[in-house]
């Protein structure tokens, strides 16, 4: 996901840049005030209004559909095991495979999104991820399975897309709230999944189909989901607020790029080299990675220790992925409101609390013996885990302003590595039962919150430490040390520069009041190494 | 406060009487039926086509009266050792509430001490894996008393296999093609279509 901040970036690798004056639009023609950039300004849920709602609308169904056929399989697990003779270790591979195929898509998806756009990168998706649906009917081995699975996971990339879409649609001042909507409501595919194949199931059964077969048709559900999705997004959506990027890169409003600039100078330099980008790999494992291997082993989990029916264990593992409609957009807003008065520090603490509590009630929930203490603690689990995926994204966008893409990818699939892991190591193991696997996923997610204290700002601190050396560094420091002198002395930076400037905020309630009467120092300012 | 109290012990009591109905482990039953049935060892069963004949009786050496209680047989389809590894959820236990052995009802039927013989086509929903017969006598409120099995107590002998419905059906795979062909197509004829748009407009 390139910079999308406009004018001032004209090199080559700022893919998509709109030079104002060849803006032929006229900005009141927009349902939403927007921006200078035609991006939005405020985010009116209920309408479907071209460009803005529409394509946020777009995104997040888009990622939803995706979601419901990536975790299609887990509610009907006790039939498919029988169908197809698996065994354990059969089920909790197929589980991760179902989350380890877009370890890769999602990186990719960032670098399509830049060149074709995310229209296209999202249809595409779709439309190809429909025949793999569809080919469940073929399926007759457990090796058939596990490969079935991974390629439906694939399309989990769907989530850069979707976040990409809201990102060049919104303007930067509510695009942590925008894209946290989104995304929790796109991950509440994973619960409304564990409700919707039971029912189908049981209505096709019912109908006359024998177990075997009734589960193969029920999937031929999401698979039509994910073509009227497609469809939509090619025919309704839109690329960027003034038209489509092909139409756009023609007229030559838009810059078209080279690939190989791209992975080069964003991937290499600036997103891998930055220590933080690894820690939140590793810590965004341990929310969305928690989230994806429960949201396939919670439904079986709950039929067999409890003796539930297929249907109401569905019911209940629903409930931990529909949590997402409320629990990620809290988390972003908890993320806001203590940056709101204790800046960058405060967003740290809050990633740090809710994410240690989802472990714990983790925990907790290997250890219930008994039905309601279960449910309650895995509700607590939702809502620790997923408000913590939303507070981690409420501080990515500061770690990087120029690789911000590349980092927002990689973190995601950091989130589907954590999720493969958890699901290899504790629930494909016949070691031990799945409850103590919940325990010691609980006492593992615990232990690797534990490096968010070692995320360190220089210009705003850390959970235990303050700004470096009083605040010497500074924001501008920060972001502008991306650039190098060559690309500095041509003004490439000044996007940067207005982020940095915008970024103060992080500060705090008390130290913004301090800094304002400082003057930003400009492009003498020697690179803080980061 | 008193009343109180007594009510409280009253509830917890029959609470606890209730659980005590519940549980009833395995090793407790004594074995008073003979059960046979017709499959072979490793005999291959085919689902939805096969039939099994099962006979059960009484075992007179057993002291008379002593199926006085008895009122139901239940016959089941239970899973040998081998089909229950790796496998969990079909794992024996000693509590028969919690046991997951048998998992597939043939039929439940009022108690005759003989005389008792039932044919059964394999259902299209049992799955693939080897298996033995065995026949639970219950008591009038549904409670296990004695039970009798084909196999021995190790469940090593008499087993046989169930080959299952694949669940393919070939209107099915014929369905998929189709429509995974026009989601393919639909991708590239819209994507050739906006390149024309495209071209056209800035011509």
């Amino acid at each position: 996901m390139a910079d999308i901040n406009g004018r001032e970036q004209q090199q080559s690798f700022e893919i998509i840049s709109i030079p104002p004056q060849t803006i032929p639009s006229d900005p009141t023609k927009f349902d939403l005030p927007v921006d200078s950039e035609h991006r939005a300004k405020t985010l009116k849920i209920f309408s479907f209004a071209q460009p803005h709602m529409r394509s946020f609308h777009l995104a997040w169904l888009s990622f939803f559909t995706c979601l419901i056929s990536t975790f299609a399989a887990a509610p009907l697990v006790p039939v498919i095991r029988d169908n197809l003779n698996l065994t354990r270790s059969d089920v909790g591979n197929a589980g991760v495979a179902s989350v380890s195929g877009s370890i890769f898509s999602r990186l990719v998806m960032g670098v399509i999104c830049d060149l074709v756009g995310p229209r296209y990168g999202c249809a595409f998706v779709n439309l190809l991820a429909a025949p793999v649906v569809f080919s469940v009917a073929f399926v007759s081995s457990a090796e058939g399975y596990i490969a079935v699975r991974f390629m439906i996971g694939v399309s989990l990339a769907t989530f850069v897309s979707c976040q990409y879409w809201t990102s060049i649609m919104f303007t930067s001042s509510i695009i942590g709230t925008v894209n946290a909507v989104a995304a929790g409501w796109g991950d509440m595919g994973g619960g409304v999944t564990q409700l919707l194949m039971p029912f189908l199931y049981h209505v096709i059964k019912v109908s006359g189909a024998t177990p075997f077969t009734a589960w193969r048709i029920a999937f031929m559900i999401p698979g039509w989901l994910h073509l009227i999705v497609g469809v939509m997004v090619l025919t309704l959506g839109q690329d960027l607020p003034d038209g489509n990027l092909g139409a756009l890169q023609k007229r030559g409003d838009v810059a078209k790029d080279k690939f190989s600039k791209v992975i080069s100078d964003l991937v290499f330099k600036y997103a891998v080299r930055n220590y933080r980008t690894w820690v939140f790999f590793l810590v965004y494992g341990f929310s969305m990675g928690v989230q994806l291997c429960i949201n396939n082993v919670i439904s079986e989990y709950f039929y067999d220790r409890f003796g539930l029916t297929l249907h109401t264990a569905g019911i209940v593992a629903a409930t931990f992925g529909m949590a997402n409609f409320a629990a990620r957009p809290l988390g972003g807003y908890a993320s806001d409101m203590a940056a709101r008065k204790f800046g960058m520090r405060g967003r740290l603490w809050v990633l740090w609390t809710v994410q240690t509590l989802g472990g714990v009630f983790c925990i907790w929930l290997g250890r219930a013996n008994s039905l309601p203490i279960a449910i309650l603690s895995m509700i607590l689990f939702s809502i620790g885990a997923q408000s913590a995926c939303g507070a981690t994204y409420g501080i990515i966008p500061f770690v990087s302003r120029r690789s911000l893409g590349i980092i927002s990818g990689l973190t995601g699939a950091g989130g589907n590595f954590g999720g493969g892991l958890t699901q290899l190591v504790f629930f494909s193991n016949t070691g031990f039962s799945a409850a103590t696997g919940l325990t010691y996923m609980g006492i593992m997610t615990v232990a690797c919150t534990i490096p968010v204290a070692f995320i360190h700002f220089p210009q705003w601190g850390s959970m235990f430490f303050p700004a470096s050396k009083n605040g010497k560094y500074s924001e501008e420091s920060y972001y502008s040390s991306e650039w190098n002198e060559h690309e500095k002395e041509k003004g490439l930076h000044h996007g940067s520069l207005k982020f940095a400037e915008n970024s103060r905020s992080e500060r705090g309630k008390r130290r913004e009041i301090a800094a304002a009467g400082t003057p930003p120092p400009g492009f003498s300012a020697t690179p803080v190494h980061v | 406060m008193a009343n109180q109290g007594s009510l409280i012990a009253l509830i917890l009591l029959s609470c606890l009487v209730a659980i005590c109905y519940g549980t009833v482990s395995f090793s407790s039953l004594q074995r008073t039926l003979i059960v046979t049935g017709s499959p072979q060892t490793g005999q291959v069963l085919k689902g939805g086509v096969d039939k099994i004949t099962v006979t059960w009786s009484y075992n007179t050496s057993f002291p008379a009266g002593t199926d006085s209680s008895y009122k139901k047989v239940k016959i089941m389809l239970c899973y040998a050792p081998i089909s229950q590894e790796e496998r969990a959820w079909r794992k024996t236990e000693d509590h028969l509430n919690k046991d997951k052995t048998c998992q597939h009802k043939i039929l439940t039927t009022p108690y005759k001490p003989s005389n008792n013989t039932l044919t059964w086509t394999v259902e299209k929903d049992i799955p693939t894996a080897t298996y033995f017969i065995r026949a639970y006598v219950l008591d009038s409120h549904d409670k296990e008393l004695t039970y009798g099995q084909t196999t021995n107590t190790e469940k090593t002998a008499n087993l046989f296999d169930v080959l299952a419905v694949s669940g393919r059906h070939l209107s099915l795979d014929i369905a998929s093609v189709c429509f995974s062909a026009f989601s393919v197509v639909s991708l590239f004829v819209f994507f050739f279509l906006e390149k024309r748009k495209a071209k056209s407009q800035t011509k």
